[in-house]
């Protein structure tokens, strides 16, 4: 190694940083055997050290750091396992929701059921009464005809609710009831629902 | 440690370096700035992909050089002054050759050059990075960065030179 080398080597050099970098040994040792080198070395170690300050020296915008943290987006970390979770959470959710909304169902459905009642009211012969609105004494004889030939009859109970008289399985009730009609009655019956239709099965009438 | 209190401690320890680096890249304050928010943003996204933690560092000086890469495609604006070849000549450095320097006359002189010198030589004063590190900022083989940085010193060395001393040719 001639100094011309060592030089070219040691342009690079900047001090203590690089003390541990192998390429440099061999032409820091060969500066210590030459002082004009060596005083060379010092010069641009110095004035690396002097750019570096200066270059240091400069300073971000004042709220620099602030801006940077106030605006972090928010990251989506595409994590599979938390993925995963969730989609059990969401399904687990979904299933419960759903069978709750069954049993709900079933109970609607089993509330609506047979049930026995006792109803007081005025006997209607339906087609007149949904159709024109007619019942009461004055319409007696066209809702006891109407009955007996086989139009649906119903009980208009006191608190205004309706109820459609039915028989039993393959039974009518008409030829029962036709006498009643426009006649205050209390019939005791089986209540059920039909697509919110209400209707009683009739078991027995009993006349006040 | 909480993500955000992890984010706002990483911001505070190397916005600093990064503004500089930017801005010895792009020779524009607001520019640097968008350099420096655009990295720690890319960070927020990715950082967790970092298999070194060591490696914070590194990672954050090439994310911005890649983002000011980017941008120099965009722009396309930058016109530079290229490194003379010659190495031979090397410049006596007189001890005070920077003295008088001041950081606006270092950037508008870094500005100068091409940014495939200027960027390792800014590295290499600024940072305290190896030559490793530094050529692995710029996705650069190391015989490739410590050329560039020798010649880029050089050139550096005689401008200041020019601008304060006068410059004694190394024989």
């Amino acid at each position: 190694m001639n100094t011309r080398d060592a030089k070219q080597i040691l342009l690079l050099y900047r001090g203590t940083i690089d003390d541990l970098d192998p390429q440099f040994h061999a032409a820091l040792a060969y500066a210590k055997s030459d002082p004009g080198l060596a005083e060379w070395l010092r010069a641009q170690t110095k004035c690396y050290d002097t750019i570096q300050a200066t270059l240091r020296e400069i300073e971000p915008p004042l709220g620099l750091s602030e801006k940077i943290v106030r605006r972090r987006p928010i990251p989506f970390h595409c994590d599979w396992s938390r993925i995963l979770q969730l989609a059990a959470v969401i399904l687990i959710s979904a299933t419960v929701t759903a069978l709750l909304m069954k049993w709900s169902e079933r109970r609607h459905v089993s509330g609506a059921g047979p049930q026995e009642i006792l109803v007081t009211g005025e006997v209607l012969d339906m087609t007149c009464y949904i159709a024109s609105n007619l019942s009461g004494p004055d319409h007696a004889k066209c809702a006891r005809d109407c009955i007996r030939s086989g139009l649906p009859a119903g009980i208009k109970a006191q608190d205004g609710k309706v109820y459609l008289l039915t028989g039993g399985p393959g039974h009518s009730i008409n030829a029962e009831v036709a006498d009643y009609a426009a006649k205050t009655v209390t019939i005791k019956g089986k209540q059920t629902v039909r697509d919110g239709f209400a209707q009683l099965q009739v078991e027995e009438i009993r006349k006040l | 440690m909480p993500a955000d209190l992890e984010f706002e401690n990483l911001v505070n320890v190397y916005y600093r370096d990064l503004y500089r680096f930017g801005l010895s890249l792009t020779g524009s304050e607001a520019d640097a700035a968008d350099l420096t928010q655009q990295t720690f943003y890319i960070w927020a996204n990715k950082g967790n992909q970092l298999q070194k933690p060591a490696s914070v560092k590194t990672w954050l000086f090439t994310t911005l050089h890649r983002e000011f890469l980017k941008t120099c495609r965009r722009q396309n604006r930058f016109s530079h002054e290229s490194i003379d070849e010659r190495t031979e000549d090397l410049p006596t450095v007189p001890a005070n050759c920077a003295d008088r320097a001041d950081s606006q006359t270092l950037l508008r002189i870094l500005g100068e050059m091409a940014e495939d010198f200027r960027a390792p030589l800014v590295l290499y004063y600024m940072e305290d990075l190896s030559y490793k590190e530094i050529a692995d900022v710029l996705a650069l083989p190391l015989g490739t960065v410590q050329s560039r940085i020798a010649r880029a010193k050089i050139q550096l060395l005689r401008r200041l030179s020019e601008t304060n001393l006068p410059v004694e040719q190394a024989k």
